[in-house]
């Protein structure tokens, strides 16, 4: 496929290649990168400008971080009363401890509906499951109906970013896409005329098919009602037109009161969009008779997220309202995109989450994917204060490698074991400088500068030099000026 | 007033002259300063890699050597912020009461050096002369890890015949990020790539920072591009006098 | 489903234990809840004057037409907003205001219309519960005024007419408006739109591409 530039597999973290490894196809297509950039360079501007306006912006940061943890604190509590009210009002609540047990409940209950087909909201928490390929190959064809995760399914593509999956596909690979799988070898690349292609695409699915499979912004344990966020009206279709609507929600959703959406909203569409409010937020509470679907399932997911809620650092992460504030803001995703992560989640918020909803068992090279910048703490409206968590994460990931044999010659390991030991004694450090410099000579040129290293400063001097070192460190220096002075 | 320079592991190996204009400056403005022989490193290699163990092993030796100086100094911002956002944390889950109490003491005491000299002396005229143009890049842990704001443009601004060429995109990462560079070497470089565009279309001789890392990285592309800039550090324009001025840098 | 049900079960028992050193008494929650920091603004200071132009501003910025009106005007500015939109076909909710169904044009009142009938009208009249200056955005609880959440989906076109005095500047404020709180909403700001194609706004995917509004100074 001509558009499909980067080998990647399918978003799976079991399968992915370390990020390191990940990102070198991506790091070589100029065309992605620049897609990326331009893409997240322009939610940037906006959302700055936007944030700027809102003179309250660190209060509301403050209420939608004190809110969020509130609620994880009390999970247990808030979820139950979720369950009784939604169920009071119509729905039916289903709980799901993983991923399997979730795709056989959702399966199970399109059978009970004799349902074939299925139109689908963007949701992130189903591409986590790997729903789609499940349904189909239980005989339901899926249709995706975001105009983002159209284009990723008709070009059988992979979601790069949370909000904005297909940032990484431009309009000339999108026209690519819509002309051979709607059969609109006419389509120009003008982005109004691929938005109608969609329109018309999809407008005879919203009407004729009877079920739809959304995701949750917030589920409501004052109300048990459900909220979503959105911006074409997609949502708003699948969540009216349809007899039957199925919500698969990760259990971290929960609001305590509808309240609560007053600051939750604000800070959400600001930080996702860059916009003072999205188009179209929907809420609506269990079966109303007369209106929308008659009968209502919310699927209530764990999949690892009770795991993540038992530690203290790390329970934060679940605070996320899947804004990708931090993924715009981060210098490391602006050169890679979503696809190197190796999961549905990319980003420094993917960086954490990953790893832990995969119980630490894989993707450890993410908690590494950061300069450490800080950037995404910075514009996280629930104050995830991610480096913290990165940097917990990480000494997990050596406390797990460094009881490996394997691991005891790797020239990382070797190197930060060695120089623990030079740094707990002066005198070491002193006698390792001058060594240090002795064999630093070998490869210092005329210049004064080092241009290639062996081994791991390879790594650095592939694409920088060193400064040679001086022949005098900082505190020969004092020594002798002290001596001087006597 | 007395201060104690902790010059930093990297600094006192590669960029001594940083030192050394430290001495210069703060000398010339009345400052008793001390050196502590035995010092090496803070730690924050090892703690931002995940070797905590060995970082706190680190924290610890620090906290100790310093406990009964009137003030810290240090010319780089990432092992302030190292002191500041990760200490706790390690002494928290690894150290003991003793140790805690111990360090809630000193940090107080702990300054950067454009806090000290803001904060701590109260100047923001220190006498300097650098008649060259420069662009300032403040650095991750400058910025949002320590929260310099305007100090170093203070400091900048009062340099004689100094002109200063604002940095665009300051607040982005030049993909340095310690044991990152070689960890991620390729994403690292490809963020060095889009930071030294935004510096060299500054049009400055020279791009100073608070921090010696983000300059290793940044000067090295720079000498391997054979760029017409160099790296110097804040600490050596401010040393700069007309009859003194900075060492000549590579 | 057994399944679930032990999967329920399983589930929070596992969320208790994470959480035992933290959660709360059930008689704690609410006082824990109540002292949750909210010093975020919760009432504008604009004028309501002031208030109606933001709203105004806010809404164009969104591509939404507006007109303002005084109530003895507003049957006429009705007339000419359908008139002016080239469509004859109308669906309204069944308890819009007789004194705006205007001569001239097709109402249909849904009165449970099939969605193939509705997605034949050309457009829809409502009226809403409030709006937003700050964010402008019109609010929906879908009353029999507001009509169904289908009937301003489904049609291009959609006339919302709204009263001054239903303006408030902040999100807080339409929350303390609410203190019931309501079983659907529909929070809309601004006509359809995506930005999945390049970060270009597109006006109109698939809910109305035009949304219309007749601001009446009560």
């Amino acid at each position: 496929m001509s558009h499909a530039a980067v080998d990647h597999p399918i978003l799976d973290p079991l399968l992915a290649p370390p990020f390191p490894k990940a990102v070198l196809p991506v790091l070589r297509n100029p065309q992605l990168r620049k897609n990326v950039a331009h893409a997240i360079d322009v939610i940037q501007t906006k959302r700055a400008r936007l944030v700027t306006e809102k003179s309250d912006w660190q209060q509301l940061r403050t209420a939608a971080s004190a809110v969020r943890a509130h609620v994880l604190e009390n999970l247990a509590a808030y979820l139950e009363q979720f369950e009784a009210r939604c169920t009071a009002a119509g729905g039916t609540v289903h709980w799901a401890a993983n991923a399997d047990e979730a795709r056989r409940i959702i399966l199970d209950i399109l059978r009970q509906e004799n349902a074939s087909e299925v139109i689908k909201i963007k949701t992130m928490t189903s591409a986590e499951i790997q729903l789609n390929p499940y349904l189909e190959s239980g005989g339901v064809s899926v249709f995706e109906t975001d105009l983002a995760e159209i284009i990723l399914q008709l070009g059988e593509e992979e979601p790069s970013h949370i909000v904005v999956p297909a940032l990484h596909i431009n309009r000339s690979q999108v026209r690519e896409i819509f002309a051979r799988r709607m059969g609109l070898h006419d389509l120009s690349d003008d982005p109004h005329a691929l938005t109608a292609a969609a329109r018309t695409y999809l407008r005879q699915k919203f009407l004729k098919i009877p079920t739809a499979i959304s995701g949750a912004n917030f589920l409501i344990a004052e109300t048990g009602g459900v909220a979503i966020v959105e911006s074409e009206g997609n949502g708003r279709m699948c969540l009216t037109l349809p007899q039957t609507m199925i919500t698969l929600a990760g259990i971290e959703k929960v609001l305590p009161r509808f309240q609560d959406l007053e600051v939750m909203l604000q800070v959400l569409a600001r930080s996702a969009t860059g916009e003072r409010m999205n188009p179209y937020t929907s809420l609506w509470t269990g079966v109303t008779p007369g209106d929308g679907p008659q009968r209502f399932h919310v699927v209530l997911l764990d999949n690892g997220r009770s795991a993540i809620l038992a530690k203290a650092k790390e329970r934060q992460t679940l605070k996320c309202i899947r804004c990708a504030a931090c993924m715009n803001a981060c210098p490391v995703y602006r050169q890679t995109g979503g696809h190197a992560y190796g999961s549905v989640y990319p980003g420094p918020i993917g960086a954490i989450l990953t790893p832990q909803l995969m119980q630490m068992q894989h993707a450890q090279s993410l908690p590494y994917a950061s300069s450490l910048c800080g950037a995404c703490f910075e514009v996280c409206p629930v104050k995830i204060n991610i480096p913290e968590v990165l940097l917990e994460l990480r000494s997990q990931v050596v406390n797990q490698e460094r009881r490996h044999l394997g691991r005891f010659f790797d020239p990382m390991y070797l190197g930060l074991r060695v120089a623990n030991l030079l740094f707990s004694n002066a005198w070491l450090f002193h006698v390792a400088q001058s060594l240090g410099r002795m064999g630093a000579s070998f490869f210092t040129r005329k210049d004064g500068w080092i241009h290639s290293l062996p081994s791991v400063g390879g790594k650095w001097t592939q694409t920088r030099d060193l400064r040679g070192l001086p022949g005098q460190t900082f505190h020969e220096w004092w020594a002798a000026r002290a001596k001087e002075a006597k | 007033m007395r201060a104690s320079l902790f010059i930093t592991c990297y600094n006192d190996t590669l960029y001594p002259e940083t030192g050394r204009a430290v001495v210069r400056l703060l000398e010339r403005l009345g400052v008793d300063l001390d050196f502590h022989p035995k010092q090496t490193c803070c730690g924050q290699m090892h703690a931002n890699t995940g070797f905590r163990g060995e970082a706190f092993s680190q924290a610890k030796r620090l906290v100790r050597l310093y406990q009964d100086v009137e003030a810290v100094v240090i010319p780089s911002s990432s092992c302030v912020a190292m002191m500041r956002d990760q200490y706790p944390v390690l002494f928290q889950e690894l150290g003991n009461e003793a140790l805690r109490t111990e360090f809630a003491a000193l940090l107080p005491r702990v300054y950067e050096l454009s806090e000290f000299l803001i904060d701590k002396l109260g100047v923001d005229d220190v006498g300097a002369y650098f008649p060259h143009r420069v662009t300032y890049h403040a650095s991750c842990h400058g910025l949002r890890g320590l929260h310099l704001g305007d100090r170093p443009y203070r400091l900048l601004a009062k340099v004689r015949g100094l002109n200063h060429s604002p940095l665009p995109n300051l607040d982005r990462c030049c993909g340095f990020g310690g044991t990152f560079s070689v960890k991620n070497a390729e994403v690292s470089s490809a963020m060095l790539a889009v930071k030294l565009q935004d510096v060299v279309s500054t049009g400055a001789e020279y791009c100073t920072a608070l921090d010696n890392s983000c300059l290793m990285h940044l000067g090295g592309a720079m000498h391997r591009q054979y760029a017409s800039m160099k790296t110097i550090h804040m600490a050596q324009i401010l040393a700069a006098t007309e009859t003194s001025p900075a060492e000549a840098t590579l | 489903m057994t399944a679930s049900v032990d999967s329920r079960e399983r589930i929070l028992d596992r969320i208790r234990s994470a959480t035992q050193s933290v959660a709360l008494e059930p008689a704690q929650l609410a006082s824990a809840y109540a002292a949750l920091p909210r010093t975020y603004i919760h009432s504008g200071a604009l004028s309501a004057a002031a208030r109606v132009e933001l709203l105004v501003e806010r809404l164009r910025e969104y591509d939404a037409e507006v007109v303002e009106c005084t109530p003895e005007q507003l049957p006429a500015s009705i007339a000419a907003q359908l008139a002016a939109s080239g469509k004859r076909t109308f669906v309204v909710p069944p308890e819009l205001p007789p004194a705006w169904h205007v001569p001239g044009f097709n109402f249909m009142i849904d009165r449970g219309l099939a969605h193939s009938e509705i997605e034949q009208a050309e457009g829809v009249v409502t009226a809403a519960f409030c709006a937003v200056a700050d964010s402008g955005t019109i609010v929906l609880h879908h009353s029999s005024a507001e009509g169904r959440r289908v009937i301003t989906l489904l049609p291009d076109w959609h006339l919302c007419i709204l009263y001054a005095s239903q303006v408030v500047e902040t999100f807080p404020e339409y929350f303390h408006r609410s203190p019931q709180p309501p079983e659907l909403v529909t929070w809309i700001s601004g006509p359809s739109a995506t930005a999945d194609i390049e970060m270009t706004r597109i006006k109109g995917v698939h809910g109305p591409r035009f949304l219309h509004v007749i601001l009446v100074h009560d």
